[in-house]
């Protein structure tokens, strides 16, 4: 069968994005969001109630009217625009777009608002992000609803009824082929805890040692209760605007140096197909977005100050630092348990307390965090951070990453 | 502690055009999958196209020896507070006869300590409506 010969991916020049007075064109200019809320606690609010507050609060922090609101992006969760422009009385959309898959996604909002902000297909284009688990709804068991397709049975004949069985198939691989500890999860989630202590509205905040990491109960061998993340309510917005107009708002422009979403097929749909090659296996699927971000912003891993990696499972931080180029692949384990990710480390790694302590909001409080990190104004500020990675997922592809900077 | 069986009672079975040669041979107790009849890459899940040639003939084949690739260990309480505490254990089986694809599958009357990366394993066949579910067992 014909088939016609692809550019082989070392080879591919990813563009740049555009740049006005050396700027990127595109900047963050307000954010936005709803108090953060343990699983069904938000009730009796519906989940459009809190989008419309993290879009409010977002608009006020920009100083813009939700009428300027002209471009509305999200990633695949359950909610339309047509329902936020009906509900905020927004006049005109020029642009709505939504990143396909799942968490993997949340940093691709703000390649899709930039792209549009580039291209002049939009102003203010204002990205959501919400999660909400009401009723017998928990991401803690989300697979049992996927898996009932042809294909995705297997999992469940398999006992793979939720996400953390699956992360932990990727985590035992990691711990084989690696020699990667237990004790570099523990150290995740033990630094993670520590930055919680001083975050407002984090959810969990008592620290966590490493005896009582090892007397956790194992919810999936070898991922134990702490490995895995909160499930909290929470919708957060940002709006997203050209560089020229962010400079004459409210706060100091946290411009989009540079953002990706997308993947390798061979991850494909990663702990659900589960068919990944062997060296991609063991990893967070994320080694291509990352080589296609850190070539959009022009800088590499050496660049940034901090990084606020998804964390819905601890061994796969760990994974992504290797996926990111923080450390060599297979080493993410040991380059954890020296204390880089820590203040002072080689990459403070979350220094909100991320999903596993402070909020699981689908990789939008990682946003806020960088937003805040380099206006200077964050709880537990990175002296003198110029540029943060956020990243999305690991999850199906796409996948995404953003490097901000000030 | 051995591993016990999930319960795949109430777990609805759909099948398509796709896999249903697999839940065929599976009634004979046959585990098999798919390869490319025109370039022979094996693949899994079973789907429409290669996705390396893109062509949509598929010769089934018998996968051969199995090996644990991966695992996890879900402890549960017993079906009654009488019952001691169950471990399901969720695999990832390789065939490596098989282009080295994978079926995820629990891993069921298997002594826990005994259950490591690269176990060889044989089927056990759990009878699931008109067909059956393959489970396996350490050898």
């Amino acid at each position: 069968m014909l088939r016609l010969k692809a550019t082989p991916f070392d080879q591919i020049k990813w563009q740049p994005g555009r740049r006005t007075l050396n700027k990127p064109a595109a900047a963050i200019a307000g954010s936005g969001a709803t108090p953060y809320y343990f699983r069904g606690k938000s009730a009796p609010q519906t989940q459009y109630e809190l989008i419309g507050k993290a879009v409010i609060a977002a608009c006020v922090d920009a100083g813009i009217a939700v009428t300027e609101i002209d471009g509305l992006v999200s990633y695949a969760h359950g909610f339309e625009a047509s329902n936020i422009c009906e509900m905020l009385g927004i006049p005109e959309l020029s642009y709505a777009a939504t990143v396909t898959g799942q968490g993997g996604g949340s940093a691709g909002v703000l390649d899709l608002a930039a792209s549009a902000i580039e291209t002049g297909r939009a102003r203010h284009v204002v990205c959501i992000g919400c999660s909400q688990q009401l009723g017998g709804h928990r991401y803690g068991t989300s697979l049992a609803s996927l898996a009932t397709t042809s294909t995705g049975v297997f999992s469940l004949f398999a006992g793979l009824v939720g996400p953390g069985p699956s992360m932990a198939l990727l985590a035992r691989r990691h711990m084989h082929k690696y020699g990667t500890r237990r004790e570099a999860f523990a150290e995740v989630v033990m630094a993670s805890r520590d930055y919680a202590q001083t975050m407002p509205e984090a959810i969990r905040k008592n620290p966590v040692t490493l005896d009582d990491y090892f007397a956790a109960p194992m919810l999936a061998d070898p991922l134990c209760r702490l490995d895995f993340c909160l499930e909290t309510d929470a919708a957060l917005a940002f709006v997203v605007t050209g560089s020229d107009r962010a400079r004459d708002l409210r706060h100091k422009p946290v411009y989009i140096e540079g953002a990706a979403h997308g993947g390798g097929g061979d991850w494909g749909r990663g702990f659900l197909s589960l068919n990944m090659p062997d060296d991609v296996f063991a990893s967070a699927g994320s080694e291509r977005v990352a080589r296609q971000v850190y070539a959009r912003a022009g800088v590499s891993a050496k660049d940034i100050d901090v990084a606020l990696i998804y964390d819905h499972f601890s061994p796969l931080v760990v994974m992504q630092l290797e996926d990111y180029g923080f450390c060599p692949r297979g080493e993410g384990g040991r380059f954890v348990e020296s204390g880089a990710i820590r203040p002072g480390g080689a990459i403070p790694v979350n220094p909100h307390g991320g999903h596993l302590s402070e909020c699981y909001a689908i990789g939008m409080t990682h946003i806020r965090e960088a937003v805040e990190q380099l206006r200077g104004t964050a709880v537990n500020q990175v002296p003198d951070a110029r540029l943060a990675l956020v990243t999305g997922g690991p999850a199906p592809v796409p996948v995404s990453a953003a490097i901000l900077g000030n | 502690m051995i591993s016990t069986a999930p319960a795949i009672a109430d777990i609805p079975l759909p099948i398509d055009q796709w896999t249903q040669p697999f839940w065929s041979a599976a009634c004979r107790c046959e585990l098999v999958m798919p390869c490319c009849a025109d370039c022979g890459t094996w693949r899994w899940p079973p789907g429409p196209f290669c996705p390396h040639c893109l062509s949509q003939a598929i010769a089934w084949q018998l996968a051969g020896p199995a090996r644990l690739y991966s695992f996890a260990i879900v402890h549960r309480p017993g079906p009654t507070p009488a019952d001691s505490p169950q471990a399901i254990v969720p695999g990832l089986v390789e065939f490596p006869e098989a282009g080295g694809m994978r079926i995820a599958a629990a891993i069921i009357d298997s002594k826990i300590d005994r259950i490591a990366i690269g176990s060889a394993l044989s089927v056990r066949w759990v009878p699931k409506d008109e067909t059956n579910v393959p489970m396996f067992v350490v050898v």
